[in-house]
């Protein structure tokens, strides 16, 4: 490479920072540096005339690096990376720092310290692209189609966005049909509209007229040209990388194809009857049978596990169009996708492990999915409400809340739909049956949604009945068959054994079957209630840490439709966007592992938040670690991890921040006892930057910028107290608010160690803090940065040999 | 308070807190009043005198004096039943121990206890073993009993000050 | 043979001698040494708690540290008993900060407690060690005429994430263990309710009214008697009785019988062995099912 010719590009905000600042004496200071070719001053530099000086003075070769000390520095470096680099320069060549709000504004008071300290940052802004290597962009294939696993409302509603939009969509489910839950739930709140209706597909499909809803059977879901659907299958294997995945799907026999024409025959015929879970075994099924209401595919299905296949076989000889083959065997399929949703929706809690609820023991106690089976009039009772035990209609219903729900025994959190649902339940059978005498035990009742509240109110104008306490038991009397729920009235502060013939227990909604295995297979992560986890739910709804898997509906949290809806539409979204241009542009500012040095001590993966680092074997029986470019973001905290300092990262390697440490510790005209603040460019950064705008604080703590600081290692603060400072300060993130999720928790642990190893060499471990700031609290970091100028005054003069 | 009268002596989140730092007090705080408790109380459903929710309400309100000098604390009967059923896992029996606990460092504590405490302090036995059922242990072919190891437990109750909390009243 | 620190408590001598009788003796023929430890104390039960719930603590870690140093688990009789104990050994094994706070306390007696020894309950030494074969072999009188209401008592059971010892609602030891005997075990109203007993002294008419239920519970459900773990209970439930004929009127002349009792009866050990005068509903009805 070249030698370093370096440009410094001095902008003074309308002669502001000249007030402050002595320039002339910073630009002699700066032309006596080595490899500095031009050193310029002028109002600013990132648009108009100043920009157009740097982009001339790189064309004409008199530079290839350059430092600009920008008075509006985020901004400033954008435009100024964009401009410089459609002339030709590596953007990696380039370096903008803030003088104004991280100098000069902060240190007006002290003006010759300020100075000083400018000097020292531009300097360690020199040193630092000096060492600059080039950042090239890579191109990775985005393959533009989409796998979405998980057939209910979620699926269905992803699948149907992006296959509109002219992606490739392959839509999974694990059961025979589509659906999930809403196919058993019968209605929705707070409309009490069928649970079937989707939305319909925006395609002009021939004999399918358009509205913008249809049920899901009839919407022509199945019809949509680049929508392929597989039922019976999940997913066993996730292989590539985002953006061109390899995914491999199991796919169980049906035992029935296509020339089904759903007469039904068989299942009259079929010798095996089961309990039926789709009805909560409220009724019996076939081996071989189908769901009501029927809603894709309009197929039978045999339940291979119960079926007597070639030793019964009295299927086959009775269906008139030869659809039933008990050879079909499993398939193995493998897709290639750019992006893949969850959508696997959530499940209900089974309440028989609450003993003194007697669920499951007493039968005529039941759930909300139990319950919507009866009120279907499709159902195993035909629509009516019957108690379990002697089919005898149930007419006085007690329903409990809470049933697992914000239970430290069993689901902390509140599954915030079974308010609604309760009161949907007892208002579409108040509404039938006017004479039932229904009650429902809370807690609290929670309708916070839109029209939710009027929902509540309708249900206490049909004469529901409402007792504010949680039942403590659910008792039963067998000479009259009837159940007894012993509760306190808490507001009468009375205590009261509520009859029932039956009664609903409102069961926590807790992650679907399978979660941990898809999540592993994924390589994503679960929350502490087993549900998956989204990056940021305010900021970046519906991403994982990995990039390219997306999770959207219940299967992020359980969730009223509506929200499915928007949370699935969501997705489809930031699936489209990443795969829309059928390639991905990545800079690399990313991390790559030095092989030769890597040691196979296998930390660095473990520590990547976004999983990007993968071991592979180096061909003498060990491993060493290799970066993902697509997955990696470039922190560093695999960096801060290595023990042996194998790992670099491009945008900023070791030397690099050595020689900035040097050099903002070298300069030293006023003889004031230094102290480093190393900071993060996220809200360490930040809080520098509100600091910087009305507070000031000493000018002798200097700054250096790092991209996460979880790439610090206790050698770089050694390195700092044997360059000069007399404290460092290390300025990331809150705990649990790290932009890069696992740094700033490293960074703690890694002072605490560093602090001990201080000890250890006599130097006092208060000479390094951490602090955990964000935006709104630069007055905190103006604070800190004078506490800890008083501290090492008070701890005096640090020598180290 | 509006319905309370101002003793003035504990501010009201004081009282909290000093629940919350006595041993078993820990999980107060936890409580959102469901009354599970109450309903699997055997006291609650034989008395108006007692019921755990109640307790708690006030208690979480801060009422310190009305908790430590009432009647309330005294009759729990230690079954445990609303702490194994308490969804927030409150530990209702150890709270009603604290609070207990409170009301005698206070000053307040009913005769049958400062008997069991003298019983402990003098005997090492909340239930004294009189000399004519020990004399009788032979006839039934028991051994003898061993004496309790009261100077042991006497340097307990002091280490604890437990034998100053009764001296107050005793 | 297994051996284990017999825990006395102080209900037991003092007031239940019959309850030791019985359990030594059955005890002793189901091959169970039981060593009785110099200076043990009270238990610690909630009389103490109510006072000082870190005195209560060091107490029961206390006798916990004297079965440690003869290298000895802890049986009790008692249910109360077991609760304390076996409560302070969980909490303690757990939680170290408990720990070194009690240890603090107990350097005041040269003791330390370590967590290496279990309190058991003398049922789940029946179940364990003994075995339900090996009562059922050595049973001379089974009771297989006899109705038992089993009432175990809050203790055994609550709270059960220190306890450990049975299902909470749907607890089967106690059952076994009676059924083991021959006898039946019968279900009735509110029988994992509490008996009342802590609040006799301070509040005698509640706690009569809930002692009542429980008589008036098991007599509706056609209990020959009620078999007790607990001397407390025992009393409550026994002695109570007299009390309900005075306060409420009622007789209902039901026999309150420990199951070390019964155990005893099934095995052999003749009734005038075993002290049952101490009984003050007479045992008569429950000694006919029996021979």
């Amino acid at each position: 490479m070249e030698e370093a010719r370096i440009g410094v590009f001095l902008a003074d905000s309308g002669g502001q920072l000249s007030k402050i600042l002595d320039f002339e004496s910073i630009t002699e200071f700066l032309r006596g540096i080595h490899g500095v070719t031009r050193v310029q001053r002028a109002s600013e530099f990132w648009r108009g005339d100043g920009l157009k000086t740097i982009i001339d003075a790189v064309k004409s070769g008199e530079i290839n690096r350059v430092v600009v000390a920008e008075g509006i520095p985020k901004i400033g470096e954008i435009a100024i990376a964009k401009s410089i680099s459609s002339a030709g320069l590596d953007p990696g060549f380039i370096e903008v720092l803030d003088l104004k709000g991280h100098c000069a504004w902060p240190h007006r008071d002290s003006p010759r310290e300020a100075t000083e300290k400018a000097k020292a940052m531009l300097l360690a802004a020199i040193e630092k692209v000096r060492l600059s290597q080039p950042i090239e962009k890579a191109v990775f294939p985005a393959v533009k189609s989409v796998l979405v696993i998980g057939g209910g409302v979620a699926g269905m509603q992803a699948a149907e966005d992006l296959a509109d939009m002219g992606f490739q969509v392959y839509l999974i489910e694990k059961e025979p049909f589509l659906g999930g839950l809403a196919a058993r739930a019968v209605r929705f709140f707070p409309t009490d509209d069928c649970a079937v209706c989707i939305q319909s597909p925006t395609s002009d499909l021939k004999t399918v007229t358009h509205t913008s809803r249809k049920c899901i059977y009839r919407s022509g879901i199945s019809e949509i040209p680049n929508l392929q659907i597989l039922t019976n299958s999940r997913v066993i294997k996730l292989e590539g990388e985002p953006g061109n995945f390899k995914v491999t799907i199991e796919k169980k026999p049906r035992y029935v194809n296509d020339k089904c024409v759903a007469c039904g025959l068989c299942a009259t015929v079929c010798p095996v009857e089961v309990p039926d879970e789709y009805n909560a075994k409220l009724t019996t099924r076939k081996a071989i049978y189908m769901n009501m209401p029927i809603v894709y595919p309009p197929l039978y299905v045999i339940d291979g596990s119960v079926c007597k296949f070639h030793e019964c076989a009295k299927c086959v000889a009775v269906c008139p169009t030869k659809a039933i083959d008990l050879n079909q065997k499993a398939e193995t399929i493998t897709l290639n996708v750019g992006s893949i949703i969850v959508a696997t929706g959530f499940k209900e809690f089974d309440p028989s492990v609450i003993k003194e609820y007697h669920y499951g023991e007493y039968p005529d106690i039941i759930t909300h999915l139990e319950l919507a089976r009866m009120i279907d009039s499709f159902g195993p009772t035909g629509g009516r409400i019957i108690r379990p035990s002697d089919k005898k209609e149930a007419k006085r219903i007690v329903f409990i809340q809470c049933v697992g729900s914000r239970d430290r025994r069993w689901n902390p959190y509140c599954s915030g739909i079974c308010c609604m649902i309760s009161l949907k339940h007892a208002t579409l059978i108040k509404e039938a049956h006017p004479d039932a005498d229904i009650t429902i035990c809370y807690i609290d009742i929670r309708t916070t949604g839109r029209e939710h509240e009027y929902y509540y109110e309708k249900a206490r104008e049909m004469g529901i009945k409402f007792v504010k306490g949680r039942p403590t038991e659910i008792l039963h009397d067998p000479a009259t068959n009837t159940l007894v729920v012993d509760v306190e009235d808490e507001i009468l502060k009375r205590f009261l054994e509520l009859e029932a013939d039956l009664v609903v227990l409102a069961a926590a909604m807790v992650p679907n079957d399978g979660s941990e295995e898809l999540a592993k297979i994924l390589g994503i992560e679960l929350d502490k209630d087993g549900f998956f986890k989204e990056y940021n739910s305010k900021l970046r709804p519906t991403e994982t840490k990995m990039r390219g898997i997306l999770i959207c509906g219940g299967a992020t949290f359980p969730k009223d439709v509506p929200t499915v809806s928007l949370h699935a539409h969501s997705a489809a979204v930031k699936a489209a966007k990443f795969l829309n241009e059928g390639k991905i542009v990545k800079d690399l500012r990313v991390a790559y592992v030095n092989e030769d040095y890597c040691g196979d001590c296998e930390c660095c993966p473990v520590t990547c938040p976004y999983g990007a680092i993968s071991l592979v074997p180096s061909g003498n029986g060990h491993f060493v670690a290799r970066v993902s470019p697509l997955k990696c973001e470039g922190c560093g905290i695999c960096v801060g991890t290595c023990p042996v300092g194998a790992i670099e990262l491009n945008h900023l390697n070791s030397k690099q921040i050595s020689a900035q440490i040097k050099a903002l510790l070298s300069v030293n005209e006023t003889s004031k006892p230094k102290v480093l603040a190393i900071y993060c460019s996220e809200c360490g950064g930040t809080a520098l930057d509100s600091a910087g705008m009305t507070m000031s604080y000493p000018a002798n703590v200097r700054t250096l910028k790092v991209p996460c600081t979880g790439v610090i290692r206790a050698q770089h603060i050694i390195e700092a107290f044997k360059a000069g400072a007399q404290g460092v300060m290390i300025v990331g993130c809150k705990p649990e608010g790290c932009h890069y999720e696992a740094g700033s928790q490293m960074a703690k642990k890694k002072v605490e160690l560093t602090k001990a190893l201080l000890a250890a060499y006599g130097i006092e471990p208060d000479r390094l803090e951490m602090f955990n700031l964000v935006y709104i609290e630069g007055d905190k970091f103006a604070e800190a940065a004078r506490m800890m100028s008083e501290r090492i005054e008070k701890l005096g003069q640090l020598v180290i040999a | 308070m509006i319905f309370v009268e101002d003793k003035g002596e504990k501010s009201n989140s004081d009282f909290i807190k000093n629940v919350k730092e006595m041993l078993g007090g820990e999980t107060i705080t936890s409580c959102y009043q469901c009354g599970t408790c109450a309903s699997s109380c055997p006291v609650a459903k034989t008395t108006e005198r007692f019921n755990p929710r109640h307790l708690l309400r006030i208690a979480l309100l801060g009422e310190g004096d009305e908790i430590l000098s009432g009647d309330a604390i005294w009759l729990c009967s230690s079954c445990y039943n609303c702490q194994e059923r308490c969804p927030q896992k409150v530990e209702i029996a150890e709270v009603i121990f604290a609070l207990r606990n409170m009301a005698i460092r206070s000053g307040k504590i009913p005769q049958i206890y400062i008997d069991f405490a003298n019983g402990l302090m003098n005997e090492g036995r909340v239930v004294p073993v009189s000399k004519f059922v020990e004399k009788k242990r032979p006839d039934y072919g028991l051994p003898p009993l061993k004496p309790a190891g009261v100077e042991p437990l006497r340097k307990i109750l002091a280490a604890t000050g437990f034998d100053k909390l009764i001296s107050k009243k005793g | 043979m297994a051996s284990y620190a017999l825990f006395l408590g102080c209900t037991i001598p003092a007031r239940q001698p019959q309850y030791e009788i019985s359990a030594r003796k059955a005890l002793a023929k189901l091959g169970i040494e039981l060593i009785d430890l110099e200076n043990m104390t009270c238990c610690a039960p909630p009389p103490v708690k109510s006072i000082d719930l870190e005195t209560g603590l060091a107490i029961s870690a206390y006798n916990i540290c004297l079965a440690e140093e003869a290298d000895l688990d802890i049986l009790t009789l008692c249910v109360g008993c077991f609760e304390s104990l076996a409560m302070a050994n969980t909490l303690l094994k757990e939680n170290p900060q408990l720990r070194k706070r009690v240890n603090h306390i107990l350097s005041n007696v040269g003791k330390e407690f370590k967590g290496t020894r279990e309190v058991k309950h003398y049922l789940s030494v029946l179940l364990n060690d003994v075995g339900i074969e090996k009562i059922r072999k050595n049973l001379v009188k089974p009771l297989s005429k006899l109705k038992v209401a089993a009432f175990s008592g809050c203790h055994l059971l609550r709270p059960s994430e220190l306890l450990r010892f049975d299902d909470p609602e749907r607890p089967r030891i106690f059952d076994t263990l009676i059924e083991a005997l021959g006898a039946k075990s019968i279900p009735y109203k509110n029988k994992l309710r509490c008996c009342g007993g802590l609040l006799r002294g301070y509040a005698d008419d509640v706690a009569l009214a809930i002692t009542r239920d429980k008589i008036v519970n098991a007599h509706k459900a056609g209990a020959d008697c009620i078999s007790t773990l607990c001397p407390f209970c025992f009393l409550t439930l026994d002695l109570g009785q007299m009390l309900i004929k005075t306060t409420y009127k009622e007789e209902y002349n039901l026999p309150i019988i420990h199951y070390a009792e019964l155990l005893s009866l099934s095995l052999g050990v003749e009734p005038k062995e075993l002290a049952l005068d101490f009984h003050k509903v007479k045992l008569d009805k429950v000694l006919e099912k029996i021979s």
